[in-house]
């Protein structure tokens, strides 16, 4: 899925969260979306996920004004939000199974207990979702998301509630996404894990984007852009 | 067919969250039924003023509970930021419109299958034979409430004070169904015809239809809204 913002910007009240947006992805990149807290990263996901809408500019998919109202147009994008949009009080087969249907996937048993059995949540089908834990609840959204198989997959800092293999799970469905022609836009603080499997950086600050560029290895201009906004003892 | 099928998937598993919690539906015929038993405490009525006052006691009792059920409509969406991934889905916005004014029409239909005759039962009313007339009023009237209060449940479910919001909003706008509605008991427990409040009858139907086509076209509207 290609991507393209134009002058996208953002206002809440008078607070611009994001101005004047420019990106140009296409297809099997993995974007590393970095910044300090308030940049403007999940303001950005939300946009481009259509949550909400822009203040100013536009989104384009393959071309295409990204369009809210379009079912098919979302069933681009996915949203990946660690621990959240799962009903707790349905059991983890009963969320993919209303979701694959929406999304009119293939959501037969066997489709599902594979997919549950990648993210090692096999024997915890019929459990509802509110007895997971926070981590085990970002396997089942890694795992759904998986079965939907969306065009252009957002993620909000994913990492945080994961645990090592978790975070080997996540990066090698990641990949995968990826190698399908698939593109990835993944925001989060935790950098040098982010860039190891990424192919391009944007870092975000303020509101505007101060750096854009494919991974390169050394990476001079991105170190010195990133170290503007570098917390205090992280290298 | 898709708007269908899709409201059929969103509809199944509000009912599937409902027999679960329950709590819905418990509020809702607890609160119906202590409604009744204070009606039947502070008005000491004699047989005949009770068929006046009927429709407008059961009418207060339909609105307090279904105003209750709809403050509960968009719980599921709220826990989880569940609303955002219903909205990121190809879901059409009709359909969740139209499985939200369902699911709270079905709640509302089993709370009043029993406080209708729990009234008749409390006001020791004899006309038993009206009950068949009385519940397909209650059935349009209760139709008109749910598909005008999931629009405006919808409207002000980002609002601050929304339990607050949501009466204020709603009771208003319902106006006309709420005459409508008392009109035709009114006129049934008078004198046992409903063809006495045809127009009355022909608004209430009127305002159904013109409310549940403009629900289902004006929700992408109203559910996105910020």
């Amino acid at each position: 899925m290609h991507l393209t913002v134009k002058k996208l910007s953002k206002a809440y009240g008078f607070f611009w969260a994001l101005k004047d947006l420019n990106l140009d992805l296409v297809p099997g990149e993995l974007v590393a979306l970095l910044g300090p807290n308030g940049a403007g990263k999940t303001t950005l996901l939300k946009l481009i996920a259509g949550l909400t809408p822009a203040s100013l500019g536009k989104i384009e998919l393959d071309r295409m004004p990204l369009s809210r109202a379009s079912g098919s147009s979302r069933a681009q994008i996915g949203l990946l939000a660690p621990a959240a949009h799962l009903y707790e009080d349905l059991t983890v087969r009963e969320n993919l199974e209303f979701f694959t249907s929406l999304y009119g996937r293939k959501n037969d048993a066997g489709n599902i207990s594979s997919a549950l059995a990648s993210v090692d949540l096999g024997d915890r089908a019929d459990e509802f979702v509110s007895t997971l834990s926070s981590g085990m609840k970002c396997r089942l959204s890694i795992a759904k998301w998986d079965l939907l198989e969306p065009g252009l997959l957002l993620l909000d800092e994913p990492y945080g509630v994961l645990d090592g293999s978790g975070v080997d799970l996540l990066e090698e469905f990641l990949k995968a996404h990826c190698r399908k022609g698939n593109l990835v836009i993944l925001a989060s603080h935790h950098v040098s894990r982010v860039l190891k499997i990424s192919s391009r950086a944007i870092i975000l600050h303020q509101g505007r984007m101060t750096f854009n560029a494919p991974r390169q290895q050394p990476w001079p201009e991105f170190d010195q852009a990133f170290r503007e906004f570098l917390p205090h003892g992280e290298a | 067919m898709k708007l269908l099928r899709e409201t059929y998937l969103v509809l199944r598993k509000d009912l599937v969250l409902q027999l679960r919690r329950r709590d819905s539906l418990l509020t809702m015929f607890f609160f119906g039924t202590l409604l009744l038993f204070v009606f039947h405490l502070s008005f000491d009525l004699v047989p005949d003023r009770v068929s006046e006052m009927a429709p407008g006691l059961l009418w207060l009792a339909f609105l307090f509970t279904g105003t209750l059920g709809l403050a509960q409509l968009f719980g599921a969406e709220r826990e989880n930021q569940c609303l955002d991934a219903l909205l990121l889905s190809p879901l059409d916005r009709g359909a969740l419109f139209l499985a939200k004014a369902c699911l709270n029409f079905i709640l509302m239909l089993l709370v009043e299958l029993v406080i209708i005759p729990l009234f008749w039962i409390l006001f020791n009313l004899q006309t038993w034979n009206l009950l068949p007339q009385v519940f397909l009023i209650a059935l349009l009237g209760t139709l008109g409430f749910c598909v005008l209060g999931t629009v405006m449940s919808a409207l002000t479910l980002r609002a601050r004070a929304r339990e607050l919001l949501l009466p204020l909003v709603l009771f208003p706008l319902m106006i006309p169904i709420i005459l409508a509605t008392i009109q035709c008991l009114g006129a049934v427990l008078r004198g046992g015809e409903l063809g006495d409040a045809l127009p009355w009858l022909r608004l209430l139907i009127g305002f159904d239809v013109i409310f549940l086509t403009l629900g289902v076209l004006v929700f992408d509207w109203v559910i996105e809204i910020e």
